[in-house]
């Protein structure tokens, strides 16, 4: 941290945004990797949210004539059995998968995020707390989503649900780990001298600074949530047919898979572009985020 | 008057390797708006005695003894009410100024914090009082500073910025951990005037823990000399530069580079280290190490007694007072 870093923190460091921060995109952007997983990621979640403008059919439009066609210049991923449009259907699957990503990393941080701080810093919650999620983390995490989601149905709601809990222990162990670190700072110690309470220290002082590491926690479970409703919706325990789901067309381009194998290509081939761009994108946040991990 | 009053303070650790002890029965007193300085090698107990004064020491310490505060039993407070005394009448500023700010926050807001905690000052108002903090502490241009971050400061400019946040709430007591050792020498000159200056400003006493005897001769107005987590010497400043008893005070002494001296053989350091301990021996705690111990030494516990230069020494065989002809 002494000799390498010096170039770079003495660097022109006015302006409003805070040095670290421009310092970490700089060396996003010379990562190439992490900047094409960013541009995939971007133009896919953009495609998604915009799927009813972007879309050339609507998705549940079918058209019996135009059944199973190979991809052509009208429909550039070709269709599926009842003649819809597959890339349409592709762009609203994204949607879902979107969605249900945002959302469960969303459940497994509300939930993960508080747990692990108060484990992390109150020693006598530590044991019982740990040992749950080592307890959970025995599971891997597709069998414990898919579980939960057997248990709740269904449904894109417990789809998210089911994804979300599945997360937490992970969430948990990650925020633990931080505010275990965090504790020992001499800028804890401190602000705790200086009066400050626990709630302040926890807010204002452990939590911020361990951000990092959960920003980058949530670039991994983004990916592992897409996959996981993917799944489920494969299996028949997440999203349900009338509702597009990237899982629910390889299902179904599953009896179609020799005279129709772009119903089942596009689909995945999106799934995996979608994570692996995502995880790219993870990977060179870290990395960008710790100046050692990087100059390896 | 007495501000602070520490009555045989005793700290140990539970460690892996066994129980340490840290502190053994420190007493020492802080009198209103005095520079107290706490004086010893590293390891001897200082900083632990300094962080048990408000129980900031980590749960695996346990402290005996009583540490009382303009009246109030501190060891006896709860842990809420211990609370709104650290950094309101009791302030503390660390060795490491590097790494003692929050890297994510801005000096201004860290400021606040302290502000708020205690004075529920908020938003322009607890602008208005950083930078006047920042100003006090001789911080140039505290209206463009309270927005940077503490990577975009001097270690002797974050240590400056540490001083305003321990004086924020105008303490009674400032307990000042070792404030300029991270820092160059012609900083160190600089944050002792804020010391001193804000000493006779805000009328508080400081308790100065430093190994530095340079620190103590330019501040202090008493020093305490603390040996393996006892009290072994006590003495105003210019007493004990002058007559030091305790041949632990001596070597130390001894130990500064001074010009003058180098001529006849340059630094004499102290042979061997500060023992670390388990339990409190009924012995003198530097006897190993000591040119002048004898049975005596090594079987019986000396006490703080008045010594032969007039002030409280815990030696058997203390050093004479020296001729005033020999120069000190």
């Amino acid at each position: 941290m002494t000799v390498l870093d010096l170039s770079t923190v003495e660097a022109p460091a006015a302006g409003t945004l805070p040095a670290t921060r421009r310092r970490v995109l700089r060396r996003l952007l010379r990562n190439p990797l992490a900047v094409l997983g960013a541009v995939v990621v971007l133009i896919a979640v953009g495609a998604a949210l915009l799927a009813n403008v972007v879309a050339p059919y609507p998705y549940a439009q079918t058209d019996f004539s135009a059944a199973l066609q190979p991809p052509s210049p009208e429909h550039w991923f070709g269709t599926d059995y009842l003649g819809r449009d597959m890339f349409s259907w592709v762009l609203y699957g994204l949607r879902v998968s979107v969605l249900v990503a945002v959302m469960s990393v969303g459940l497994s941080m509300a939930l993960g995020v508080p747990l692990g701080l108060l484990a992390g810093y109150y020693g006598f919650l530590d044991p019982p707390v740990s040992r749950l999620t080592d307890t959970l983390l025995a599971f891997p995490f597709l069998i414990l989503a898919v579980g939960l989601a057997a248990i709740l149905g269904p449904s894109l709601a417990t789809a998210t649900i089911a994804i979300g809990i599945g997360q937490i222990p992970q969430v948990v162990r990650v925020t633990r780990g931080e505010t275990l670190r965090l504790r020992g700072m001499d800028y804890v110690t401190a602000a705790i001298a200086g009066g400050a309470s626990d709630t302040v220290v926890l807010r204002r002082h452990i939590l911020p600074n361990a951000m990092n590491t959960l920003i980058v926690q949530a670039t991994v479970a983004a990916p592992a949530a897409i996959i996981g409703e993917a799944v489920l919706s494969f299996l028949g325990l997440g999203v349900r047919p009338p509702t597009p789901s990237l899982g629910i067309m390889l299902a179904s381009a599953q009896p179609f898979f020799r005279d129709g194998p772009w119903m089942a290509v596009f689909p995945g081939v999106a799934i995996v572009a979608l994570t692996l761009a995502l995880n790219l994108f993870g990977d060179g946040l870290r990395d960008a985020f710790d100046p050692q991990e990087s100059r390896r | 008057m007495t501000l602070l009053r520490v009555d045989e303070l005793t700290v140990r650790f539970r460690t892996e390797d066994g129980p340490v002890l840290a502190v053994d029965a420190a007493s020492f007193d802080v009198a209103a708006e005095e520079v107290l300085a706490l004086v010893g090698e590293s390891g001897c107990g200082k900083s632990v005695t300094a962080l048990a004064l408000t129980r900031l020491l980590p749960r695996n310490a346990t402290v005996a003894g009583t540490v009382t505060f303009d009246g109030t039993t501190l060891s006896a407070l709860p842990e809420s009410a211990l609370r709104e005394v650290r950094g309101r009448d009791v302030a503390y500023v660390f060795q490491e100024p590097m790494t003692s700010l929050n890297p994510v926050l801005t000096v201004g807001r860290q400021i606040g914090e302290v502000l708020r905690q205690h004075q529920k000052l908020h938003g322009a108002a607890a602008r208005r009082r950083a930078i006047e903090l920042l100003d006090l502490v001789g911080i140039p241009l505290p209206a463009r500073r309270i927005g940077e971050y503490p990577h975009q400061l001097s270690g002797g400019m974050r240590q400056r910025v540490m001083i305003a946040m321990a004086v924020a709430c105008r303490p009674r007591l400032l307990v000042a951990d070792e404030p300029t050792t991270a820092l160059d020498v012609t900083i160190q000159a600089g944050i002792l005037d804020v010391l001193r200056d804000l000493r006779t400003e805000i009328g508080m006493a400081v308790l100065l823990i430093t190994h530095d005897l340079g620190v103590v001769a330019d501040i202090a107005d008493r020093v305490v000399v603390m040996y393996a987590g006892r009290t072994i010497e006590t003495a105003g400043a210019p007493a004990l530069f002058a007559r030091p008893s305790h041949p632990y005070t001596r070597g130390l002494l001894d130990a500064v580079p001074n010009p003058a001296r180098h001529a006849d053989g340059g630094l004499r350091e102290i042979p061997g280290r500060v023992p670390v301990l388990a339990d409190s021996p009924d012995a003198c705690t530097f006897a190993d190490r000591c040119g002048r111990a004898d049975e005596t030494c090594r079987r019986h516990r000396p006490d703080l007694s008045p010594g032969p230069a007039g002030h409280p020494v815990r030696c058997w065989h203390p050093l004479p007072v020296p001729e005033p002809a020999v120069p000190a």
